[in-house]
């Protein structure tokens, strides 16, 4: 185990990289809609609105450069998914990458699938460095030879040549969703993967593409009775019978796909009792769950809602073990948000190898730290004034009322189209890879 | 753990001054209805963002309608037994019945009677609200516009005067309305609207809040949720949703009615 994983003030966190452009304008294509490092953390992909998929490698560590570890270069780019229209319902079908999740890595090869709206994809990014060079038949330009001409039989013998990433998609998984698919997560049987929208939830086999098995239904005979949707899904990381969704309701379920094909019955209903003194038109929807992880270890889950972040005990159903404020200083104004549409935002979270610590993002461009054995947090902010290498972010706050000290920003000046909403940290080492619109900051913690 | 300006904000409520509340209930109509009516104008809305306006709308509604329970329950005398007949003609939000409105012809007509002797800027939203809602409807439901129960002839009811308490006295006539089963729930608008006086309009609305109602936002205000977020659903009149829906119309009018009088 790695000496000290944590976050929080334990650790201070150094700007490492900024991968994307520099301009004040920012092209929609170009923002980042999702970021995941692979299982070993070499790899870390982003998805954005065009449909693009970019790959960062790790490079090895250097000696000569001690006090960095290995910095992240582009290693493969492609593009996934292309906008589609729907001729039935005359609509158009987005390409923006919804999720990307890895699967783990078997040969030599990488896996991952991505998902838009309606379709989920397996790519395969996989290397080339060598050539075959003497073929019998053809020239080295490719052309045939003369077949009269050839008087002697040679092995062809494999040449280096400048390494090459190509990206192949060899499975299109389509047509299994009515709904926009919000979540995809691998299951621990590297056999099955499960993908979510709004109202349903199907499982998938790696291998077939025709066809998937529905296992949550929570469509409503009459759709005006609708109130209540799934916002995010994922497989237990150890069981594979084991899955959770959450809703736009404020509760998690948890399902074994053991006890029946259509787990339309939970094993475990999780939520928590709502406190009638902070009860308010929003409570609703701040309460709406926009992420769900579980920890490594398989015994907790957490989950984002608009103001906090929650960790459960799968244990215990009726309430969280742990709980987050993110920016409780914006309670009061629920109102604006409701107004400009800021209280629709979906922060996702996630932890760290050792899931002692626990991030999520905010406004401003500002990521909350949480260290659950100390309980202390931190604010910071991924920007291009604090990018210079290595960096150390200051820690950040914003002042709810009073005087402002310095160094502080006051809540009406936050910026609130500069959102955080998608975090990564690496599995097993204290890096983190933060997207901020259209930019990818990618920090790590000072090597002492 | 509970900030300290939430607690006395109950307190307020308590005492009757409610004031903010009121202010913030009309603030999150207005934005769901606008979020409710642009989301409706796109080929495919956002079903999470659908839903969470819905239920918040559905939310405003239900506090309408309690804030004109306990007004009207304030109010009604003990021999008049308050019986818990909301619960009766209005469903519960989840069985969201279609939308459906009064035969508006009559309903104009009738107006257009009525108001031929007072010309008050009132009178004409509502029935301008009336139009539009039904309008609204055709076009949703065709076929099924013929199921309107036709509403009462206004020339068999009197206007009665309204004083300083003009607000819970309407209040309580919805109420005496309501409380009998048999009373046609087309006679309710009726007597709603006979009993504003109209002598005490003004030509310019000067409301306690300083919003001003024009036949458009009052248009606005009513809740169409009966239109689901999905596209491919078909809605079918119910006569009982049909009735219930208009109680709910009628409260809610009922209610931006109350708005436009200085609550002394």
């Amino acid at each position: 185990m790695m000496a000290g994983v944590g976050g929080g003030n334990d650790f201070q966190w150094c700007f490492s990289q900024v991968k994307g452009a520099i301009d004040e304008d920012v092209a929609e294509a170009d923002i980042i809609s999702t970021v995941e490092f692979n299982y070993s953390g070499e790899l870390l992909a982003t998805g954005d609105k065009g449909g693009r998929v970019v790959i960062f490698q790790r490079e090895q560590e250097s000696k000569n450069r001690l006090l960095s570890r290995g910095e992240y270069n582009v290693y493969s780019t492609f593009q996934s998914h292309e906008p589609e229209f729907d001729y039935l319902k005359s609509l158009e079908i987005e390409e923006k990458i919804n999720k990307i999740r890895w699967l783990p890595q078997q040969n030599a090869a990488h896996f991952l699938l991505s998902a838009n709206d309606k379709t989920i994809k397996l790519w395969k990014i996989s290397e080339r460095d060598k050539r075959a060079e003497g073929y019998n038949l053809k020239d080295e330009d490719g052309r045939l030879r003369d077949p009269f001409r050839i008087t002697t039989l040679r092995v062809p013998v494999l040449m280096p040549m400048d390494l090459m990433v190509e990206a192949s998609p060899r499975r299109i998984f389509a047509n299994a969703h009515t709904y926009h698919i919000n979540s995809i997560s691998v299951n621990s049987d590297y056999e099955t993967y499960l993908s979510a929208d709004d109202l349903r939830i199907n499982l998938w086999h790696l291998e077939i593409t025709d066809r998937s098995f529905n296992i949550v239904d929570i469509k409503p005979a009459n759709m005006e009775e609708l109130t209540e949707v799934i916002t995010a899904a994922e497989c237990h990381p150890h069981q594979c019978n084991v899955f959770v969704y959450s809703s736009s309701k404020g509760t998690i379920r948890l399902c074994d796909m053991r006890a029946a094909a259509l787990c339309d019955r939970h094993s475990k209903f999780f939520e928590e009792p709502e406190d009638p003194s902070s009860r308010s038109f929003f409570s609703e929807i701040i309460s709406s769950i926009s992420d769900v992880k579980f920890s490594h270890s398989g015994r907790y889950m957490m989950t984002r809602d608009y103001l906090s972040v929650k960790v459960w005990d799968l244990n215990m159903e009726n309430r969280p073990v742990e709980t987050y404020q993110v920016h409780e200083y914006l309670r009061s104004k629920l109102c604006s948000l409701y107004e400009n549409d800021c209280i629709f935002d979906k922060f996702e979270c996630c932890w760290n190898g050792s899931d002692s610590a626990i991030m999520t993002g905010s406004y401003n461009n500002f990521f909350r730290m949480f260290d659950r054995n100390t309980r202390r947090d931190i604010t910071l902010e991924a920007s291009r004034e604090n990018s210079k290498p290595r960096a150390m972010l200051k820690p950040r706050k914003v002042c709810t009322g009073g005087k402002r000290k310095k160094d502080e920003i006051s809540v009406d000046s936050l910026d609130f189209n500069k959102k955080i909403l998608h975090t990564a940290w690496h599995p097993k080492e204290n890096v983190i890879a933060v997207a901020a619109t259209n930019n990818l900051y990618i920090f790590q913690d000072k090597i002492n | 753990m509970v900030a300290k300006g939430q607690k006395r904000k109950l307190r307020r409520e308590d005492e009757g001054g409610g004031s903010a509340r009121e202010s913030q209930l009309q603030s999150v109509l207005d934005i769901s209805m606008d979020k409710f009516h642009r989301d409706q104008a796109l080929v495919e809305p956002c079903l999470l963002r659908s839903v969470l306006i819905n239920n918040t709308l559905r939310q405003v509604q239900s506090e309408v309608r309690a804030q004109v329970e306990s007004l009207s329950a304030a109010k009604i005398p003990a021999k008049l037994k308050p019986e818990p007949d909301f619960t009766q003609l209005s469903p519960p939000a989840e069985h969201h019945a279609p939308l459906s409105s009064p035969n508006a012809e009559n309903t104009e007509d009738d107006f257009m009677a009525w108001t031929s002797e007072e010309d008050f800027s009132l009178s004409s939203a509502i029935s301008a609200i009336l139009k539009d809602l039904d309008a609204v409807i055709d076009a949703g439901q065709g076929p099924c516009a013929s199921q309107r129960a036709p509403l009462s002839s206004v020339e068999n009811l009197t206007p009665c005067p309204l004083r300083t308490e003009r607000t819970s006295d309407m209040a309580s006539s919805i109420k005496t309305e309501l409380m009998c089963p048999g009373c046609p729930q087309d006679v309710a608008l009726d007597k709603l609207l006979l009993d504003i006086d109209p002598s005490v309009f003004e030509p310019e609305l000067n409301l306690l809040q300083g919003f001003s109602v024009t036949a458009d936002d009052l248009v606005k205000y009513l809740p169409s949720l009966s239109k689901s977020p999905s596209a491919s659903s078909s809605s079918s009149l119910v006569s009982r949703g049909q009735a219930t829906w208009e109680i709910q119309e009628i409260e809610h009018v009922m209610d931006i009615l109350m708005r436009t009088y200085p609550q002394s």
